[in-house]
Protein backbone atom coordinates (compact mmCIF):
# COMPACT_ATOMS: atom_id res chain seq x y z
CA UNK A 1 0.00 0.00 0.00
CA UNK A 2 3.38 2.39 1.01
CA UNK A 3 4.84 1.98 -2.26
CA UNK A 4 1.69 3.04 -4.44
CA UNK A 5 0.39 6.20 -1.21
CA UNK A 6 3.95 7.62 -0.93
CA UNK A 7 5.27 7.90 -4.74
CA UNK A 8 1.22 9.50 -5.38
CA UNK A 9 1.96 11.81 -2.28
CA UNK A 10 5.39 12.96 -3.70
CA UNK A 11 3.84 13.65 -7.57
CA UNK A 12 1.44 15.50 -5.71
CA UNK A 13 4.52 17.67 -4.24
CA UNK A 14 5.55 18.36 -7.90
CA UNK A 15 2.09 19.63 -8.69
CA UNK A 16 2.25 21.67 -5.82
CA UNK A 17 5.95 23.26 -6.58
CA UNK A 18 4.68 24.17 -9.99
CA UNK A 19 1.30 25.71 -8.96
CA UNK A 20 3.67 28.36 -6.64
CA UNK A 21 5.93 28.78 -9.51
CA UNK A 22 2.72 29.03 -11.71
CA UNK A 23 0.61 31.28 -9.79
CA UNK A 24 3.45 34.10 -9.40
CA UNK A 25 2.71 35.13 -13.31
CA UNK A 26 -0.56 33.73 -13.10
CA UNK A 27 -1.71 36.26 -15.49
CA UNK A 28 0.61 35.93 -18.25
CA UNK A 29 0.67 31.83 -17.46
CA UNK A 30 -2.57 32.10 -18.29
CA UNK A 31 -3.68 34.89 -21.48
CA UNK A 32 -2.53 32.86 -24.00
CA UNK A 33 -4.37 29.77 -23.54
CA UNK A 34 -7.58 31.81 -22.91
CA UNK A 35 -6.97 34.31 -24.95
CA UNK A 36 -6.02 32.67 -28.37
CA UNK A 37 -9.32 30.43 -28.70
CA UNK A 38 -11.29 33.51 -27.91
CA UNK A 39 -9.73 35.27 -30.60
CA UNK A 40 -10.00 32.49 -33.15
CA UNK A 41 -14.00 32.56 -31.82
CA UNK A 42 -14.01 36.31 -32.82
CA UNK A 43 -12.19 35.98 -36.12
CA UNK A 44 -13.59 32.60 -37.41
CA UNK A 45 -16.91 32.11 -35.36
CA UNK A 46 -18.25 35.12 -35.77
CA UNK A 47 -16.51 36.98 -38.36
CA UNK A 48 -16.62 34.29 -40.88
CA UNK A 49 -19.58 32.23 -39.72
CA UNK A 50 -21.63 34.63 -41.58
CA UNK A 51 -20.25 33.53 -44.88
CA UNK A 52 -20.47 29.94 -43.83
CA UNK A 53 -23.48 27.69 -44.46
CA UNK A 54 -24.72 25.52 -42.29
CA UNK A 55 -22.80 22.03 -41.01
CA UNK A 56 -24.74 19.09 -40.12
CA UNK A 57 -27.64 22.01 -38.96
CA UNK A 58 -24.79 23.80 -36.93
CA UNK A 59 -23.98 27.08 -37.66
CA UNK A 60 -19.98 27.44 -38.70
CA UNK A 61 -19.68 29.28 -34.69
CA UNK A 62 -21.46 26.65 -32.83
CA UNK A 63 -19.19 24.13 -35.13
CA UNK A 64 -16.10 25.66 -34.13
CA UNK A 65 -17.04 25.84 -30.66
CA UNK A 66 -16.03 22.74 -29.03
CA UNK A 67 -12.44 22.58 -30.96
CA UNK A 68 -11.85 25.69 -28.84
CA UNK A 69 -11.45 23.54 -25.67
CA UNK A 70 -9.75 21.01 -27.59
CA UNK A 71 -7.31 24.15 -28.77
CA UNK A 72 -6.80 24.81 -24.94
CA UNK A 73 -5.84 21.53 -24.34
CA UNK A 74 -3.50 20.58 -26.91
CA UNK A 75 -1.58 23.65 -26.50
CA UNK A 76 -1.42 23.97 -22.91
CA UNK A 77 0.11 20.55 -23.07
CA UNK A 78 2.34 20.68 -25.90
CA UNK A 79 4.00 24.46 -24.28
CA UNK A 80 4.17 23.41 -20.41
CA UNK A 81 6.02 19.90 -21.19
CA UNK A 82 7.84 20.99 -24.38
CA UNK A 83 9.32 24.17 -23.44
CA UNK A 84 8.31 24.47 -19.79
CA UNK A 85 9.91 21.32 -18.96
CA UNK A 86 12.68 21.80 -21.01
CA UNK A 87 13.47 25.18 -19.19
CA UNK A 88 12.68 23.75 -15.73
CA UNK A 89 15.53 21.10 -16.79
CA UNK A 90 18.38 22.83 -18.34
CA UNK A 91 18.06 26.45 -17.97
CA UNK A 92 16.94 26.16 -14.23
CA UNK A 93 18.38 22.98 -13.15
CA UNK A 94 15.61 22.60 -11.18
CA UNK A 95 15.48 18.54 -11.20
CA UNK A 96 19.09 18.24 -10.24
CA UNK A 97 18.47 19.78 -6.48
CA UNK A 98 14.40 17.61 -6.80
CA UNK A 99 16.06 14.22 -6.97
CA UNK A 100 18.06 14.89 -4.17
CA UNK A 101 14.94 14.58 -2.25
CA UNK A 102 12.81 11.30 -2.00
CA UNK A 103 11.24 12.60 -5.03
CA UNK A 104 12.56 9.97 -8.01
CA UNK A 105 12.16 10.56 -11.80
CA UNK A 106 8.59 8.79 -12.39
CA UNK A 107 7.47 11.11 -9.44
CA UNK A 108 8.74 13.91 -11.63
CA UNK A 109 6.73 12.65 -14.87
CA UNK A 110 3.48 11.58 -13.23
CA UNK A 111 3.35 14.68 -10.72
CA UNK A 112 3.75 16.73 -14.23
CA UNK A 113 0.79 14.73 -15.82
CA UNK A 114 -1.15 15.35 -12.66
CA UNK A 115 -0.07 18.96 -12.79
CA UNK A 116 -1.20 19.12 -16.59
CA UNK A 117 -4.14 17.30 -15.99
CA UNK A 118 -5.58 19.71 -13.38
CA UNK A 119 -4.31 22.75 -15.65
CA UNK A 120 -6.29 21.49 -19.12
CA UNK A 121 -9.15 20.80 -16.78
CA UNK A 122 -9.58 23.99 -15.39
CA UNK A 123 -8.85 25.50 -18.83
CA UNK A 124 -11.68 23.45 -20.33
CA UNK A 125 -14.21 24.23 -18.23
CA UNK A 126 -12.91 28.29 -18.47
CA UNK A 127 -13.67 28.42 -22.47
CA UNK A 128 -16.45 25.75 -21.91
CA UNK A 129 -18.27 28.90 -20.12
CA UNK A 130 -17.05 31.48 -22.18
CA UNK A 131 -18.76 29.28 -25.17
CA UNK A 132 -22.17 28.77 -23.15
CA UNK A 133 -22.15 32.48 -22.59
CA UNK A 134 -22.17 32.81 -26.00
CA UNK A 135 -25.06 30.86 -26.72
CA UNK A 136 -22.62 28.27 -28.88
CA UNK A 137 -23.51 24.85 -27.06
CA UNK A 138 -26.31 23.04 -28.13
CA UNK A 139 -26.09 20.96 -25.34
CA UNK A 140 -24.97 23.10 -22.36
CA UNK A 141 -24.59 19.79 -20.05
CA UNK A 142 -21.46 19.21 -22.30
CA UNK A 143 -20.06 22.14 -19.63
CA UNK A 144 -19.90 19.20 -16.67
CA UNK A 145 -17.65 16.52 -19.25
CA UNK A 146 -15.15 19.27 -20.45
CA UNK A 147 -12.85 19.62 -17.32
CA UNK A 148 -12.82 15.54 -18.18
CA UNK A 149 -12.11 15.28 -22.01
CA UNK A 150 -9.52 18.36 -21.89
CA UNK A 151 -7.63 16.83 -19.51
CA UNK A 152 -7.57 13.73 -20.88
CA UNK A 153 -7.16 14.75 -24.08
CA UNK A 154 -3.98 17.02 -22.71
CA UNK A 155 -1.91 13.74 -21.37
CA UNK A 156 -1.02 12.25 -24.48
CA UNK A 157 -0.30 15.71 -25.71
CA UNK A 158 1.96 16.35 -22.74
CA UNK A 159 3.30 13.03 -23.39
CA UNK A 160 4.85 14.44 -27.18
CA UNK A 161 5.85 17.44 -25.24
CA UNK A 162 7.65 15.43 -22.99
CA UNK A 163 9.31 13.55 -25.47
CA UNK A 164 10.06 16.59 -27.64
CA UNK A 165 12.08 17.85 -24.42
CA UNK A 166 13.82 15.02 -24.41
CA UNK A 167 14.82 14.85 -27.63
CA UNK A 168 16.10 18.48 -28.94
CA UNK A 169 19.32 19.83 -28.57
CA UNK A 170 18.44 23.28 -28.12
CA UNK A 171 15.28 24.92 -27.53
CA UNK A 172 14.61 26.53 -30.80
CA UNK A 173 14.41 22.68 -32.16
CA UNK A 174 10.74 22.79 -30.74
CA UNK A 175 9.64 25.06 -33.57
CA UNK A 176 10.11 22.97 -35.97
CA UNK A 177 8.63 19.89 -33.54
CA UNK A 178 5.48 22.41 -33.31
CA UNK A 179 5.64 23.66 -37.19
CA UNK A 180 5.92 20.18 -38.62
CA UNK A 181 3.66 18.07 -35.80
CA UNK A 182 1.56 19.99 -33.50
CA UNK A 183 0.45 22.47 -36.22
CA UNK A 184 -0.63 20.10 -38.26
CA UNK A 185 -2.20 17.75 -35.97
CA UNK A 186 -3.81 20.96 -35.04
CA UNK A 187 -5.36 22.57 -38.15
CA UNK A 188 -6.43 18.75 -39.48
CA UNK A 189 -8.35 17.65 -37.37
CA UNK A 190 -11.69 18.39 -37.64
CA UNK A 191 -11.58 21.33 -35.66
CA UNK A 192 -11.84 24.18 -38.26
CA UNK A 193 -13.99 21.49 -41.13
CA UNK A 194 -15.45 18.10 -40.73
CA UNK A 195 -13.54 14.83 -42.54
CA UNK A 196 -17.15 13.55 -43.03
CA UNK A 197 -16.28 13.91 -46.78
CA UNK A 198 -12.53 13.41 -46.69
CA UNK A 199 -11.38 9.25 -46.14
CA UNK A 200 -7.83 9.74 -46.59
CA UNK A 201 -7.11 12.61 -43.98
CA UNK A 202 -9.85 11.34 -42.28
CA UNK A 203 -8.07 7.74 -41.71
CA UNK A 204 -4.71 10.00 -41.16
CA UNK A 205 -5.95 11.48 -38.18
CA UNK A 206 -6.95 8.48 -36.38
CA UNK A 207 -3.17 8.32 -35.69
CA UNK A 208 -3.37 11.47 -33.50
CA UNK A 209 -4.46 11.82 -30.02
CA UNK A 210 -5.78 14.82 -30.79
CA UNK A 211 -8.08 14.13 -32.86
CA UNK A 212 -9.80 11.39 -30.98
CA UNK A 213 -10.27 14.39 -27.84
CA UNK A 214 -11.65 16.44 -30.73
CA UNK A 215 -14.26 14.15 -31.83
CA UNK A 216 -14.72 13.27 -27.78
CA UNK A 217 -15.56 17.25 -27.09
CA UNK A 218 -17.24 17.97 -30.65
CA UNK A 219 -19.94 14.76 -29.50
CA UNK A 220 -20.82 16.14 -26.35
CA UNK A 221 -21.10 19.81 -26.97
CA UNK A 222 -23.09 18.59 -29.58
CA UNK A 223 -25.35 16.32 -28.22
CA UNK A 224 -24.64 13.50 -31.38
CA UNK A 225 -24.02 10.88 -29.04
CA UNK A 226 -22.92 7.36 -30.22
CA UNK A 227 -22.36 4.98 -28.01
CA UNK A 228 -19.88 2.96 -30.54
CA UNK A 229 -18.66 6.01 -31.87
CA UNK A 230 -17.42 6.88 -27.81
CA UNK A 231 -15.77 4.37 -26.84
CA UNK A 232 -13.77 4.04 -29.68
CA UNK A 233 -12.44 7.19 -29.17
CA UNK A 234 -12.18 6.72 -25.58
CA UNK A 235 -10.02 3.68 -26.26
CA UNK A 236 -8.01 5.53 -28.61
CA UNK A 237 -7.02 7.89 -26.06
CA UNK A 238 -6.62 5.62 -23.33
CA UNK A 239 -4.47 3.65 -25.75
CA UNK A 240 -2.24 6.71 -26.37
CA UNK A 241 -1.97 7.67 -22.99
CA UNK A 242 -0.35 4.33 -21.78
CA UNK A 243 1.84 4.79 -25.04
CA UNK A 244 3.18 8.17 -25.34
CA UNK A 245 3.52 8.79 -21.36
CA UNK A 246 5.54 5.31 -21.25
CA UNK A 247 7.51 6.97 -23.67
CA UNK A 248 7.37 9.78 -22.16
CA UNK A 249 8.37 8.48 -19.16
CA UNK A 250 10.94 6.13 -20.70
CA UNK A 251 13.06 9.38 -22.53
CA UNK A 252 13.19 11.50 -19.57
CA UNK A 253 14.53 8.96 -17.20
CA UNK A 254 17.44 8.75 -19.71
CA UNK A 255 17.47 13.00 -19.67
CA UNK A 256 17.81 13.13 -15.86
CA UNK A 257 19.72 10.04 -14.94
CA UNK A 258 22.80 8.55 -16.60
CA UNK B 1 41.27 8.86 13.47
CA UNK B 2 37.77 9.72 14.76
CA UNK B 3 35.75 6.75 14.23
CA UNK B 4 36.59 3.05 15.49
CA UNK B 5 35.66 0.45 12.83
CA UNK B 6 33.23 -0.69 14.77
CA UNK B 7 30.75 2.44 14.37
CA UNK B 8 28.50 1.64 11.48
CA UNK B 9 29.23 1.99 7.40
CA UNK B 10 27.24 4.60 6.16
CA UNK B 11 28.56 4.39 2.88
CA UNK B 12 30.45 1.12 1.44
CA UNK B 13 31.51 1.03 -2.05
CA UNK B 14 33.78 -1.86 -3.77
CA UNK B 15 35.11 -1.93 -7.03
CA UNK B 16 31.97 0.47 -8.71
CA UNK B 17 32.13 1.01 -12.37
CA UNK B 18 30.48 3.80 -14.49
CA UNK B 19 30.89 3.90 -18.53
CA UNK B 20 29.69 6.96 -20.61
CA UNK B 21 30.17 5.37 -24.25
CA UNK B 22 33.77 5.11 -24.13
CA UNK B 23 34.82 7.70 -21.29
CA UNK B 24 35.40 5.13 -18.07
CA UNK B 25 34.66 7.63 -15.08
CA UNK B 26 34.46 5.27 -12.71
CA UNK B 27 37.13 2.56 -12.72
CA UNK B 28 36.72 -0.02 -9.26
CA UNK B 29 35.95 2.51 -6.80
CA UNK B 30 36.65 1.82 -3.26
CA UNK B 31 35.21 3.98 -0.23
CA UNK B 32 33.90 3.55 3.23
CA UNK B 33 32.61 6.10 5.56
CA UNK B 34 32.02 5.81 8.72
CA UNK B 35 29.10 7.22 10.97
CA UNK B 36 30.62 10.40 11.95
CA UNK B 37 33.26 10.58 10.11
CA UNK B 38 33.82 13.26 7.65
CA UNK B 39 35.34 12.46 4.10
CA UNK B 40 36.89 14.57 1.16
CA UNK B 41 36.97 13.56 -2.34
CA UNK B 42 39.72 15.62 -4.28
CA UNK B 43 40.63 15.16 -7.98
CA UNK B 44 40.83 16.43 -11.20
CA UNK B 45 37.91 17.82 -13.04
CA UNK B 46 36.54 14.79 -15.03
CA UNK B 47 38.41 12.31 -12.00
CA UNK B 48 34.44 10.81 -11.21
CA UNK B 49 33.68 13.03 -8.03
CA UNK B 50 30.56 13.90 -9.48
CA UNK B 51 30.11 10.83 -10.98
CA UNK B 52 29.90 8.97 -7.55
CA UNK B 53 28.12 11.22 -5.69
CA UNK B 54 25.37 10.54 -8.69
CA UNK B 55 25.98 6.94 -7.43
CA UNK B 56 24.92 7.43 -3.97
CA UNK B 57 21.21 8.47 -4.60
CA UNK B 58 20.14 7.18 -7.79
CA UNK B 59 20.56 9.58 -10.40
CA UNK B 60 23.37 7.45 -11.58
CA UNK B 61 23.47 3.87 -12.21
CA UNK B 62 26.41 2.27 -11.75
CA UNK B 63 27.40 -0.80 -14.08
CA UNK B 64 29.00 -2.49 -11.43
CA UNK B 65 30.35 -3.15 -8.62
CA UNK B 66 28.58 -3.03 -4.88
CA UNK B 67 27.28 0.18 -3.56
CA UNK B 68 25.57 0.42 -0.02
CA UNK B 69 24.22 3.84 1.73
CA UNK B 70 22.48 3.20 4.85
CA UNK B 71 22.49 -0.22 4.26
CA UNK B 72 20.85 0.18 1.07
CA UNK B 73 21.63 -0.05 -2.66
CA UNK B 74 20.47 3.47 -4.74
CA UNK B 75 19.90 1.11 -7.68
CA UNK B 76 16.82 -0.09 -5.36
CA UNK B 77 15.91 1.83 -2.81
CA UNK B 78 17.21 5.18 -3.62
CA UNK B 79 13.90 6.67 -1.94
CA UNK B 80 14.98 5.39 1.17
CA UNK B 81 18.28 6.36 1.24
CA UNK B 82 17.30 10.19 0.08
CA UNK B 83 15.27 9.87 3.03
CA UNK B 84 17.93 10.19 5.34
CA UNK B 85 20.52 12.58 3.16
CA UNK B 86 21.44 16.09 2.34
CA UNK B 87 22.79 17.32 -0.50
CA UNK B 88 24.64 20.29 -1.81
CA UNK B 89 24.53 19.87 -5.62
CA UNK B 90 27.50 21.80 -7.61
CA UNK B 91 24.39 23.88 -8.75
CA UNK B 92 21.80 25.51 -6.41
CA UNK B 93 19.27 25.01 -8.30
CA UNK B 94 16.58 27.17 -6.50
CA UNK B 95 13.69 28.27 -7.49
CA UNK B 96 14.58 31.79 -8.85
CA UNK B 97 11.35 33.30 -8.89
CA UNK B 98 10.07 32.20 -5.85
CA UNK B 99 10.97 33.96 -2.41
CA UNK B 100 13.31 32.59 0.39
CA UNK B 101 10.70 31.06 2.27
CA UNK B 102 8.16 29.63 -0.66
CA UNK B 103 11.87 27.63 -1.63
CA UNK B 104 12.27 26.08 1.91
CA UNK B 105 8.56 25.62 2.22
CA UNK B 106 8.67 23.08 -1.44
CA UNK B 107 11.29 21.33 -0.07
CA UNK B 108 9.93 21.17 3.57
CA UNK B 109 7.24 19.58 1.99
CA UNK B 110 9.54 17.11 -0.48
CA UNK B 111 11.21 16.41 2.07
CA UNK B 112 8.23 15.01 4.06
CA UNK B 113 8.10 17.80 6.79
CA UNK B 114 4.69 18.42 7.87
CA UNK B 115 3.23 22.24 6.83
CA UNK B 116 3.31 22.78 10.95
CA UNK B 117 6.98 21.36 11.92
CA UNK B 118 8.36 23.25 8.57
CA UNK B 119 8.17 27.08 9.07
CA UNK B 120 9.77 26.68 12.75
CA UNK B 121 12.50 24.38 11.10
CA UNK B 122 12.86 26.86 8.26
CA UNK B 123 13.11 29.75 10.13
CA UNK B 124 15.20 28.04 12.21
CA UNK B 125 18.12 27.40 9.68
CA UNK B 126 17.56 30.71 8.22
CA UNK B 127 18.57 31.98 11.36
CA UNK B 128 21.44 30.49 11.67
CA UNK B 129 22.59 30.48 8.09
CA UNK B 130 22.41 34.51 8.85
CA UNK B 131 18.89 34.87 6.55
CA UNK B 132 16.40 35.44 8.52
CA UNK B 133 15.92 38.93 7.29
CA UNK B 134 15.77 37.74 3.45
CA UNK B 135 13.21 35.43 4.24
CA UNK B 136 10.19 37.73 2.16
CA UNK B 137 13.55 38.22 -0.73
CA UNK B 138 13.42 36.82 -4.26
CA UNK B 139 15.85 34.13 -5.18
CA UNK B 140 16.84 36.25 -7.93
CA UNK B 141 17.99 39.48 -5.70
CA UNK B 142 19.92 37.37 -3.39
CA UNK B 143 23.92 37.28 -3.63
CA UNK B 144 26.15 34.13 -4.42
CA UNK B 145 27.00 33.98 -0.79
CA UNK B 146 23.39 34.26 0.20
CA UNK B 147 22.00 31.64 -2.54
CA UNK B 148 24.87 29.11 -1.55
CA UNK B 149 23.93 29.21 1.92
CA UNK B 150 20.54 28.75 1.44
CA UNK B 151 21.33 25.83 -0.38
CA UNK B 152 23.13 24.32 2.87
CA UNK B 153 19.39 25.70 4.43
CA UNK B 154 17.55 23.47 1.76
CA UNK B 155 19.70 20.32 2.63
CA UNK B 156 19.44 20.46 6.18
CA UNK B 157 15.78 20.86 6.48
CA UNK B 158 14.87 16.92 7.16
CA UNK B 159 17.76 16.82 9.43
CA UNK B 160 19.86 14.55 7.38
CA UNK B 161 22.02 11.78 8.49
CA UNK B 162 24.63 12.40 5.93
CA UNK B 163 25.55 15.64 4.24
CA UNK B 164 26.86 15.36 1.05
CA UNK B 165 28.77 18.62 -0.20
CA UNK B 166 29.78 18.95 -3.87
CA UNK B 167 31.86 21.90 -4.09
CA UNK B 168 30.65 23.86 -1.52
CA UNK B 169 32.48 26.90 -1.26
CA UNK B 170 33.37 27.22 -4.96
CA UNK B 171 33.74 30.64 -5.77
CA UNK B 172 33.11 32.45 -2.70
CA UNK B 173 34.08 35.04 -0.31
CA UNK B 174 36.31 33.76 2.61
CA UNK B 175 33.57 35.54 5.07
CA UNK B 176 30.94 33.35 3.12
CA UNK B 177 33.51 29.90 3.15
CA UNK B 178 34.32 30.61 6.68
CA UNK B 179 30.53 30.64 8.10
CA UNK B 180 29.50 27.72 5.92
CA UNK B 181 32.56 25.54 7.44
CA UNK B 182 31.59 26.34 10.53
CA UNK B 183 28.19 25.60 9.99
CA UNK B 184 29.20 21.92 8.33
CA UNK B 185 32.17 21.35 11.55
CA UNK B 186 28.81 21.79 14.06
CA UNK B 187 27.02 19.50 11.87
CA UNK B 188 30.04 17.12 12.17
CA UNK B 189 29.45 17.79 16.12
CA UNK B 190 26.36 16.46 16.22
CA UNK B 191 27.83 13.19 15.16
CA UNK B 192 26.52 13.44 11.53
CA UNK B 193 28.52 12.24 8.88
CA UNK B 194 30.05 14.38 5.99
CA UNK B 195 31.06 13.49 2.26
CA UNK B 196 32.65 16.50 0.73
CA UNK B 197 33.94 17.45 -2.51
CA UNK B 198 36.41 20.21 -3.42
CA UNK B 199 39.23 22.03 -5.14
CA UNK B 200 40.28 23.67 -1.97
CA UNK B 201 43.37 22.15 -0.40
CA UNK B 202 42.81 23.96 3.00
CA UNK B 203 39.01 23.30 2.78
CA UNK B 204 39.80 19.27 2.87
CA UNK B 205 42.52 19.73 5.24
CA UNK B 206 40.29 21.58 7.74
CA UNK B 207 37.04 19.56 7.63
CA UNK B 208 38.10 16.56 6.66
CA UNK B 209 39.34 13.61 8.97
CA UNK B 210 40.12 11.13 5.79
CA UNK B 211 41.06 12.19 2.05
CA UNK B 212 40.31 10.41 -0.60
CA UNK B 213 42.28 11.01 -3.87
CA UNK B 214 40.39 10.26 -7.28
CA UNK B 215 42.48 10.42 -10.53
CA UNK B 216 40.70 9.16 -13.67
CA UNK B 217 37.75 7.47 -12.03
CA UNK B 218 39.81 4.95 -9.12
CA UNK B 219 41.50 5.70 -5.84
CA UNK B 220 45.47 6.75 -5.94
CA UNK B 221 45.59 7.88 -2.86
CA UNK B 222 44.00 7.91 0.83
CA UNK B 223 43.99 8.33 4.33
CA UNK B 224 43.95 11.64 7.22
CA UNK B 225 45.89 14.66 5.63
CA UNK B 226 48.51 14.76 7.70
CA UNK B 227 49.37 11.05 7.00
CA UNK B 228 49.04 11.47 3.31
CA UNK B 229 51.41 14.52 3.32
CA UNK B 230 53.71 12.12 5.52
CA UNK B 231 53.85 9.56 3.23
CA UNK B 232 53.07 11.01 -0.57
CA UNK B 233 54.73 14.53 0.10
CA UNK B 234 56.96 14.71 2.89
CA UNK B 235 59.58 17.53 3.65
CA UNK B 236 59.77 21.11 2.54
CA UNK B 237 59.14 23.12 -1.12
CA UNK B 238 60.98 26.29 -2.44
CA UNK B 239 60.01 28.10 -4.89
CA UNK B 240 61.87 29.32 -7.47
CA UNK B 241 61.19 32.27 -10.22
CA UNK B 242 61.27 31.56 -13.84
CA UNK B 243 64.23 30.47 -16.14
CA UNK B 244 65.99 29.01 -12.43
CA UNK B 245 65.97 25.68 -13.49
CA UNK B 246 69.89 25.51 -15.12
CA UNK B 247 71.23 27.31 -12.44
CA UNK B 248 69.26 25.09 -10.26
CA UNK B 249 69.80 22.02 -11.88
CA UNK B 250 74.15 21.58 -10.56
CA UNK B 251 73.40 21.23 -6.98
CA UNK B 252 69.91 19.18 -6.74
CA UNK B 253 69.75 16.25 -4.70
CA UNK B 254 69.01 12.90 -6.82
CA UNK B 255 66.32 12.01 -4.43
CA UNK B 256 64.85 15.43 -4.14
CA UNK B 257 61.34 15.95 -6.37
CA UNK B 258 61.54 18.53 -8.98
CA UNK B 259 58.64 19.73 -10.72
CA UNK B 260 57.14 22.94 -12.29
CA UNK B 261 54.22 25.18 -11.52
CA UNK B 262 53.31 27.50 -14.23
CA UNK B 263 56.92 29.05 -14.77
CA UNK B 264 57.85 28.42 -11.49
CA UNK B 265 60.47 25.64 -10.37
CA UNK B 266 59.72 23.85 -7.56
CA UNK B 267 62.25 21.73 -5.35
CA UNK B 268 60.93 19.43 -2.51
CA UNK B 269 63.81 18.06 -0.20
CA UNK B 270 63.11 16.36 3.40
CA UNK B 271 64.82 19.43 5.37
CA UNK B 272 64.52 23.04 5.61
CA UNK B 273 68.09 23.15 5.57
CA UNK B 274 68.24 21.12 2.61
CA UNK B 275 67.16 24.34 0.69
CA UNK B 276 68.73 26.67 2.66
CA UNK B 277 71.66 25.25 1.43
CA UNK B 278 70.47 25.43 -1.90
CA UNK B 279 69.64 28.67 -1.80
CA UNK B 280 73.33 29.16 -1.04
CA UNK B 281 75.28 26.97 -3.47
CA UNK B 282 73.57 28.67 -6.64
CA UNK B 283 73.05 32.34 -5.17
CA UNK B 284 69.09 31.91 -6.10
CA UNK B 285 66.53 33.26 -2.91
CA UNK B 286 63.67 30.80 -3.07
CA UNK B 287 60.03 32.86 -3.31
CA UNK B 288 58.74 30.92 -1.00
CA UNK B 289 59.93 28.52 1.37
CA UNK B 290 56.80 26.36 3.15
CA UNK B 291 56.09 23.08 4.42
CA UNK B 292 54.57 20.95 2.18
CA UNK B 293 50.93 20.76 1.85
CA UNK B 294 48.06 18.49 0.20
CA UNK B 295 48.59 20.69 -2.88
CA UNK B 296 51.68 18.81 -3.45
CA UNK B 297 50.53 15.54 -2.48
CA UNK B 298 47.42 16.42 -5.23
CA UNK B 299 49.71 17.23 -7.30
CA UNK B 300 52.34 14.53 -7.15
CA UNK B 301 49.25 11.92 -7.16
CA UNK B 302 46.89 13.06 -9.61
CA UNK B 303 50.05 14.43 -12.56
CA UNK B 304 50.99 17.72 -12.76
CA UNK B 305 50.39 18.31 -16.35
CA UNK B 306 46.63 18.70 -17.73
CA UNK B 307 46.85 16.57 -20.65
CA UNK B 308 47.35 14.01 -18.00
CA UNK B 309 43.85 14.90 -17.38
CA UNK B 310 42.04 15.81 -19.57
Amino acid sequence: MNNLLIPLRLSWHVVVRNWMVYRKDFLANISPTLADPALMMAALGVGLSPFIGQINGLSYAQYLAPGMIATTALFTAFFECSYGFYVRMTFESVFKAMLTTPIGVREVVIGEFLWLFIRAALMSTGVGLVLAVMGLLPNPWALFLFPFIGGFLSLPCGAIGLIAAAQVRNINQFQTVYSFLIAPIYFLSSVFFPLDDRPVLGFIVQFSPFYHGVRLLQISAWGTWDLQEILFHIGALIVFTVVLGAWALRRIEQKLTA
Amino acid sequence: MSSAPSTPLIIRARAVTKRFGDFEALQGMDLDVRAGECVGLLGPNGAGKSTFIGCLYGVVERDKGELEIFGYDPAKNPRLIKERLGVVPQENALDEGLTVLENMKIYALFGGLSSKAALPRIQELLAHMSLEHKQDATIRTLSGGMKRRLTFVRALLSDPELLILDEPTAGLDPTVRHLLWDKVLSFRQAGKTVLVTTHYMHEAELLCDRIVILNKGSVVGKGAPRELIEKEAPGYVGIFGHDTESKLSPHLHAAWDVFHQGRQCCVRAPKLEDLMHLQQLSGIQALQLRPSNLEDVYLKLTGRDLDDNE
